[in-house]
């Protein structure tokens, strides 16, 4: 009931909406599957409710009503029980649990109808950061998966080491990320946000930093991206610090990294092309005003900042070595795209 | 030993003595005791790891624990709390020192078998922790997932290794119950009057016997593939990674069931007790709790909700996982009904079993929420999950476990505990567990992930939820530390129990406090009205009979078990290091696989008893067969879950054999073999129950010689096929050499006690009165040759 009753104060808090910050909610109404989820989770409170009551009133009642008085003597009546009590707490649970069978077959068949149309996303889950390749466009993105408003997704998970699990919370439901197995998983997002993803499947040292964001954006930022992305070509670099971060780059990171249109093409960690788009770094970690903090340290010393990182320190790279490779990797742009503006879910 | 003089030695006895006596004891009592020690010791232990976690997740982007220290913190905490304190408490503990006085008996089926099970049980936790010297715990959770626990470091070998001993014990402890109530129940009492604590060992051991096999075969792949790149999961080589969770999961959720049976019986007693009042529906409590067993085995994958299985594989387990909601309930109604119109006394254990129904019911809800597989999705893997779970283990068998302890603590110790420290600890367990649990479930629909080493600043109510959760953690420890004072100061200070403090009516109440070595100096009234006899026999006006305590034997004590787990224990370790360097054996090899087996010999060496000794059967058939018989029922699942395995893999056209396959000619000469040792141990038997012992010594040699060569034959062929083929590259080979393997591992272990029965009848320590040894040798070496009959159809010619 304790759970009960904090669940549907914590639920109520959220649509008053004076939360500042992100409010995870997995029964967020944007999405058809959680309206899905909430329409099941209301009739299993009615039931829950229902028992609860019966139960808890009966606990009570008996630990007031049949205390040991002082002064009590002889035995209470020995009943051994009671056939037609037993059946009938047999037999309500029973229509009870068959019930909610019912509705969650009538819901998994529902939910299991993939939707008309949808574009394509292959997810795959890397210790510790997550890959995004959009195949049908062309295009690939890592730790940030940008989709248009309205559309609907199928994401095929998978992993190449450990298993994951890809859930963005209010969306959709999770879905593990196994190496050599492939999972569907489709939504349809309904409204423009920043949503908090995270890995859901303990996958070593890093698993609680192995996060990701779902960007839902409008159909025109999308198409803008998606024109941006295709034939993507660094910017022009700004300055001499600039070109000499590209020099250490390529010298440096290449062999992991790629960004389009240049000579790094390493496939080994995540893809940089669109860095200077990005909302967060190190795999979802860090954003806003972090984000820029700890690129340097990141740079530096990986595994420093985040525990178990793949990504060797350079101990070898100095102070401005390191402030001409940030300034190279946020000068990585696809011009007219702002992410900062959607709301946090 | 025969009682010649009941009188112990007065005076405390030294420490050393008092080590030695345990070290030799065959005694259920002090085995029951060896279990409740090392059980509550490592929920103590286990408890300062959760303290320390929920210190870590006090704040966000907190740094005291993270990476993988805090990955070996979670799963050492979950690991210790699960195998260490939820099992082994309530049933090998309770149960073994409860049992046999609840039964009338003087001990269990196989009291030797069960000392070696519990030091077996305490060694192979020193294995798990012993991998923090040698470089880290394991990091993987206690679920170690493949592929995660076949990459991480040394720290998983261990706890592979560990588990794997685990299981040897806890299969053994199991046939044991399962043998003790079938063979040993005083004269006249039938399954239908055993106190309802009994029903709940039995049908615990039941299921621990049938799903063992899934943790061992997944525990098992994990370690071949640690240690030899052999395994079944690979899905480069067309293996299936979700195999590995079908595997342990067909064990770990039986489990939660045998987590939770044997304390359902204890709030039943402790209901009846307190309350003044027989059970209410004992038959259906029965009922309820066989269902529950029996539906229990068919819920595993709801766990495995989101691994992208079909649709109709998740109805069917939504199906059943639901509907094991009703027995349960059964329960719960059945446990209120007993409570129902009696005289309740609020003692402490009542306090616990009142708490366990108010936190069983949330966590029976949760756990129906969790069925619901669409909302499964949503709140799989989160704190939503650890606040169920923490509902019905801890709030649930752990409230439970502790009304046991305060409940027969005057009974096993003989002294009374102070009631104020046991309210304290029961109201600190209850508020702080609901201030730490609760808001979990919050945090489960607010997206937060279990098994998250920090957090991070800004989500709603991500840092206030977690906050109060850490206050609760720190709530419960100081219920914890009333619970050691109160036990401290009963033991130090505590009152003399007398013999029946509640006024209980189940058979222990019938002897001293703390009972005698022997349990019972009387003979029982043969009529048995209810499960109630002490209630029932003065109204009935019966009274049992003293008897001469000179009639009465007992197991001699030895150490020879004790060593023999030692040997285990090292060679344990050997196992999980790595095996050999510059082509030998590591040290832990060396010296841990002679001490196993000199030990063992001299085992089989020393007689049971000292006198002979006429045993006395419910069913007529030995222990020794009863035990056997059931421990063989967790061999034919073990190769049950492997062949289904490899079944699988093959049907869906991924094992498919290579070009060049092990020759039949070799495997059906090997039939030949191991078929006809069948038939001389089967003769060797008949001839030693005959009174001819040469003709059976001969016979047991020729049997020994057969299975030594179709040994060495089998090792011919490994060598041979391996060398054609590479099992890391191909799937049918490795499910070849893997199941082959385990049976051929099986033959040396079948050889082994044939052996032994060998080093028996040269000894002369075998004759028609005692031959437990061979018989359950030569049951098991049936079983051997049966599953080879089955491997050469489903691997020679198929």
């Amino acid at each position: 009931m304790l759970a009960r009753s904090l669940v549907l104060v914590g639920l109520g808090l959220f649509t008053l909406a004076f939360a500042e910050g992100r409010v995870i909610n997995i029964l967020d109404p944007g999405t058809a599957y959680n309206r899905e989820v909430s329409r099941l989770l209301v009739w299993v409170m009615w039931f829950a409710a229902f028992v609860s009551i019966v139960v808890i009133g009966a606990l009570i009642y008996t630990v007031v009503k049949f205390r040991k008085r002082p002064g009590q003597e002889g035995e209470p009546p020995q009943i051994h029980g009671n056939d037609r009590l037993e059946v009938w707490w047999t037999a309500i649970p029973l229509v009870i649990v068959l019930v909610i069978f019912g509705l969650t077959a009538q819901s998994l068949v529902r939910l299991s109808k993939p939707p008309l149309d949808a574009m394509k996303i292959e997810v795959t889950g890397h210790q510790f950061w997550w890959d995004f390749n959009y195949p049908e466009l062309g295009i690939r993105n890592s730790n940030e998966l940008i989709v248009p408003v309205g559309k609907p997704v199928h994401l095929v998970v998978t992993s190449v080491d450990v298993i994951h699990s890809f859930w963005a919370a209010s969306l959709v439901g999770k879905q593990d990320a196994i190496p050599g197995v492939k999972i569907n998983l489709s939504f349809t997002p309904e409204k423009e946000g920043n949503y908090y993803g995270q890995c859901a499947e303990l996958c070593g040292a890093s698993h609680s930093n192995m996060r990701f964001r779902v960007l839902v954006v409008s159909q025109e930022q999308f198409d803008r991206f998606v024109a941006g992305a295709k034939n993507f070509q660094p910017p022009a670099l700004a300055d001499a610090n600039t070109q000499k971060g590209e020099t250490l780059f390529q010298q440096n990171c290449a062999s992991c990294h790629t960004v389009k249109g240049t000579a790094s093409q390493g496939k080994i960690g995540p893809d940089l092309s669109f860095y200077g788009n990005r909302t967060t770094l190190g795999s979802g970690i860090w954003e806003g005003k972090d984000k820029d903090a700890l690129l340097e340290a990141w740079i530096r010393n990986s595994p420093g900042v985040k525990p178990g990182s793949k990504m060797p320190p350079f101990p070898g790279l100095k102070d401005e070595d390191v402030k001409a490779i940030a300034s190279y990797l946020n000068g990585l742009k696809i011009e007219g795209l702002d992410f900062s503006k959607l709301p946090k879910f | 030993m025969a009682v010649h003089a009941p009188a112990k030695p007065s005076g405390s006895p030294g420490f050393g003595a008092l080590v030695w006596d345990m070290m030799t004891t065959s005694d259920h009592k002090k085995v029951g005791l060896i279990y409740l020690v090392a059980a509550f010791f490592f929920f103590g232990l286990a408890g300062l790891m959760a303290l320390l976690i929920r210190f870590q997740l006090a704040i966000p982007n907190n740094t005291l624990v993270v990476g993988d220290a805090y990955n070996q913190l979670l799963t050492l905490h979950g690991a210790t709390m699960l195998l260490y304190f939820i099992i082994p408490a309530g049933l090998n503990g309770f149960g073994n020192f409860m049992l046999p006085l609840m039964l009338g008996e003087r001990d269990v089926a196989l009291p030797r078998i069960n000392a070696f099970a519990a030091w077996l049980f305490l060694f192979s936790g020193l294995v798990i922790y012993a991998s923090l010297f040698f470089g880290g715990g394991p990091d993987v959770g206690w679920t170690f997932y493949w592929p995660l626990s076949a990459k991480q470091g040394p720290g998983s070998d261990f706890m592979m290794v560990g588990v794997l001993m685990l299981g040897v014990s806890s299969l053994l402890g199991s046939a044991n119950f399962a043998a003790t109530v079938y063979n040993l129940r005083a004269k006249g009492m039938s399954l239908w009057k055993m106190p309802i604590f009994a029903w709940s060992i039995f049908a615990t051991s039941l299921l621990s016997l049938f799903a063992l096999a899934g943790i061992t075969a997944a525990s098992l792949l994990v370690l071949l593939d640690r240690k030899l790149g052999l395994t079944l999961f690979n899905a480069d080589i067309g293996g299936d990674p979700v195999l590995y969770q079908q595997f342990f999961w067909f064990y770990s959720h039986p489990a939660v069931y045998i987590m939770l049976l044997p304390y359902l019986g204890i709030a039943a007693e402790v209901a009846s007790t307190f309350a003044r009042k027989p059970i209410f529906g004992y038959r259906a409590m029965v009922f309820a709790q066989l269902g529950i067993a029996l539906v229990g085995f068919l819920v595993w994958a709801h766990h495995m909700f989101t691994v992208g299985e079909s649709l109709l594989f998740q109805l069917v387990f939504v199906f059943f996982t639901v509907l094991v909601a009703v027995p349960t309930g059964v329960k719960i109604f059945n446990l209120l009904g007993t409570l129902w119109g009696g005289q309740l006394d609020f003692k402490t254990p009542l306090l616990f079993v009142l708490g366990f129904m108010f936190n069983f019911l949330l966590g029976g809800i949760t756990g129906v929420m969790l069925a619901v597989a669409p909302f499964d999705y949503a709140v799989h893997d989160t704190y939503f999950v650890v606040g169920h779970f923490h509902n019905v283990l801890m709030a649930g068998s752990g409230f439970l476990a502790f009304a046991g302890l305060y409940y027969w603590w005057p009974k096993i110790t003989g002294r009374l505990y102070d009631e104020r420290f046991g309210r304290l600890h029961f109201w600190f367990f209850l508020v702080g567990y609901l201030l730490t649990f609760m808001p979990q479930y919050v945090l489960g629909f607010l997206g937060m992930p279990r098994r998250y080493a920090s957090y991070p600043d800004g989500n709603y109510l991500w840092n206030e939820l977690n906050f109060v959760s850490t206050i609760g953690a720190v709530l419960l420890t100081i219920g914890g530390i009333f619970w050691v004072i109160g036990m401290v100061q009963s033991f130090m200070r505590g009152k003399r129990a007398p013999d029946n403090p509640w006024g209980g009516s189940t058979l222990e109440w019938a002897t001293s406090s703390p009972p005698p070595f022997y349990n019972f100096a009387v003979r029982f009234p043969t009529r048995f009205d209810s499960e109630r006899p002490l209630y029932d026999w003065p109204k009935l006006g019966l009274k049992p009979e003293p008897v001469d305590l000179r009639d009465i034997h007992l197991p001699a004590p030895t150490a020879w078990p004790f060593w023999t787990a030692l040997g285990l224990f090292i060679s344990g370790i050997g196992v999980a290091l790595p095996w050999t360097s510059g082509g030998v054996l590591n040290g832990w090899l060396l010296v841990g696989i002679p001490t196993f087996l000199y030990s063992l010999f001299r085992w089989a060496g020393r007689l049971e008893y000292d006198h002979p000794v006429e045993h006395h059967t419910v069913t007529g058939k030995s222990n020794a067969w009863m035990g056997m018989a059931w421990f063989i029922v967790s061999e034919i699942a073990l190769f049950g879950i492997l062949i289904a395995g490899y079944l699988y893999l093959r049907l869906t056209g991924n094992a498919t054999p290579p070009e060049e396959r092990p020759a039949l000619w070799l495997a059906l000469l090997n039939t030949f073999f191991l078929v006809s040792s069948s038939f001389t141990v089967h003769y060797a038997h008949h001839d030693l129950r005959a009174g001819k012992p040469s003709p059976f010594r001969f016979g047991l040699l020729l049997s020994i010689i057969l299975g030594a060569t179709f040994f060495i034959f089998q090792v011919y062929e490994f060598a041979n096929f391996g060398q054609h083929v590479s099992y890391q590259e191909q799937l049918w080979a490795a499910a070849f050499f893997i199941i082959v393997g385990l049976h051929g591992a099986h033959v040396v272990i079948g050889g082994t006690g044939l052996s032994l029965a060998y080093y028996q009848a040269l000894k002369g320590k075998l004759d028609s009165h005692n031959h437990g040894t061979l018989e359950g040798a030569s049951m098991y070496w049936h079983l051997v040759d049966a599953v080879w009959l089955f491997i050469v159809t489903i691997f020679y010619l198929w």
